[in-house]
C-alpha cells in the first residue's frame, strides 16, 4: 500500500521518478491517457504513475540545497577551529560558540532561500518550505533544551555528551524533515542518528574506564556540523544543478 | 474486460488538465495559481477554465488575499475533491487489477 500526500495509491508503485526524471512536469509531457478506452489495457496504469509523480512533486521541497550546505558547513569547521584553536572548554563558551553558530547558519540559511524564492518569483513561506521547518523544529528544540540543560547543570566536562544530543536529535530533525525533501535527507539523518548513538556507546564505556578530554566536543561537532555538511553540500552542487523550486 | 468501472470514472476529473490539478492539489494544503501555472505549465486561461471547472462541481475551493500588496489565489481540495479524487484512484485500481487478472 502506498501513501502519498496522506492519499491512498493502493498496491501499485511504478518508478515514475526514474521514468520522467523528477524534473519536467508541462501538462502536454506528463502522460496522462485520458482519451482512451477500456480495450487499452496501460492506461490506467500510467494515469496512476503520472498522478503519482504530480503528487510527489506537489507535496516535496525542492529548493537547491547546495548553498546552504556548504556555507553551514564551512561555519561549523571554522568554529570547531576557533574552538580547538582557543581552547573553548567551558560549558558556557562551548554553548555560546555553538549557538551563535547555529544562529549565523539558519540566518543564511533563510537568506539563500529568500534569494532563491525572489529569483524564482515565488513566496518565500511557501506550503512545503512550512512543512519542513515544522518538521525540523521539534526534534532542534527537544535537542536545544535537553543539550542546553546538560550544559548548565552538569560538570565541567559534558561538552562531548552535548554534542553527541544535538548530532542525534539534528539527524532526527533531517529524517522528519526528509519526508518533506529530496530522498537522499533522510538518508543523511539516519546516518547523522546511527553515528551519534554508536560513539555514545563508545564514549560511555570510554568515559567510565578513562574519562573524557572536554576538546572532543569540538572535534565532534566540527566532523559533524563541518566536514559532513561540506561534503554532502559539494555533493549537491554536482549533482541538483537548475533544481530551485519549493 | 467488464467496462463497468471505465464507465463510472468521474467524467469532471478524468480529463488531462483537471486531474493533474487535482493530483497536485491532493498531495498539498493548499496551493498558489502561480504553483500550480508553473508546475503543469499551463496557460493563466486553461488553468483558470480547469479551476472553474472543478470549482462548479465542487471539488476544489479558490481563496483570494493578499501577499505583499499583490493579490495572491490559492486553491485546496474540497472534502467532496478528497473523495471524489479517492475514489477516481480506487476505480483506476480496479481497473489494473481486472487488466492482469485477465
Amino acid at each position: 500500500m502506498y501513501l502519498v500526500g496522506g492519499m491512498w495509491l493502493g498496491n501499485f508503485q511504478p518508478n515514475v521518478l526514474g521514468k520522467q526524471g523528477g524534473k519536467n512536469f508541462a501538462l502536454a509531457s506528463c502522460g496522462f491517457v485520458v482519451q482512451s478506452n477500456p480495450m487499452n489495457p496501460n492506461w490506467a496504469e500510467e494515469n496512476l504513475q503520472t498522478i503519482r509523480t504530480l503528487m510527489e512533486r506537489s507535496a516535496v521541497y525542492r529548493r537547491a540545497l547546495a548553498p546552504i550546505m556548504l556555507f553551514a558547513g564551512t561555519a561549523g569547521i571554522v568554529a570547531a577551529v576557533v574552538g580547538l584553536y582557543f581552547h573553548v572548554n567551558s560549558n558556557l563558551a562551548f554553548s555560546v560558540l555553538w549557538l551563535g553558530t547555529a544562529v549565523v547558519a539558519v540566518t543564511e540559511a533563510l537568506l539563500i532561500t529568500r534569494r532563491q524564492a525572489l529569483h524564482a518569483r515565488e513566496p518565500f513561506w511557501s506550503p512545503p518550505t512550512r512543512r519542513v521547518t515544522q518538521a525540523l523544529l521539534p526534534p532542534l528544540l527537544a535537542g536545544l533544551c535537553i543539550g542546553g540543560g546538560l550544559l548548565i547543570v552538569g560538570n565541567h566536562d559534558v561538552e562531548l555528551y552535548v554534542s553527541l544530543i544535538w548530532v542525534l536529535f539534528y539527524g532526527c530533525a533531517l529524517h522528519a524533515a526528509g519526508f518533506f525533501m529530496p530522498h537522499g535527507i533522510k538518508l543523511f539523518g539516519w546516518l547523522f542518528m546511527a553515528a551519534a548513538c554508536a560513539l555514545f556507546s563508545v564514549v560511555m564505556l570510554q568515559d567510565i574506564q578513562f574519562g573524557i578530554h572536554e576538546v572532543y566536543g569540538h572535534w565532534v561537532m566540527g566532523f559533524f556540523f563541518g566536514v559532513l555538511h561540506l561534503a554532502y553540500g559539494a555533493y549537491l552542487y554536482l549533482t541538483e544543478k537548475g533544481k530551485n523550486a519549493a | 474486460m467488464n467496462p463497468e468501472p471505465f464507465l463510472q470514472l468521474d467524467r469532471v476529473i478524468h480529463e488531462k488538465g483537471r486531474l493533474a490539478i487535482m493530483s497536485m492539489l491532493a498531495a498539498a494544503p493548499e496551493l498558489s495559481f502561480t504553483e500550480l501555472r508553473d508546475a503543469l505549465t499551463m496557460t493563466d486561461g486553461n488553468l483558470t477554465t480547469h479551476i472553474r471547472a472543478l470549482q462548479q462541481g465542487g471539488y476544489i475551493s479558490v481563496a483570494k488575499s493578499y501577499q505583499n500588496n499583490r493579490p495572491l489565489t490559492t486553491c485546496s481540495l474540497t472534502p467532496a475533491g478528497r473523495k471524489a479524487f479517492a475514489e477516481y484512484i480506487n476505480l483506476l485500481e480496479q481497473i489494473i487489477r481486472q487488466t492482469r487478472s485477465k
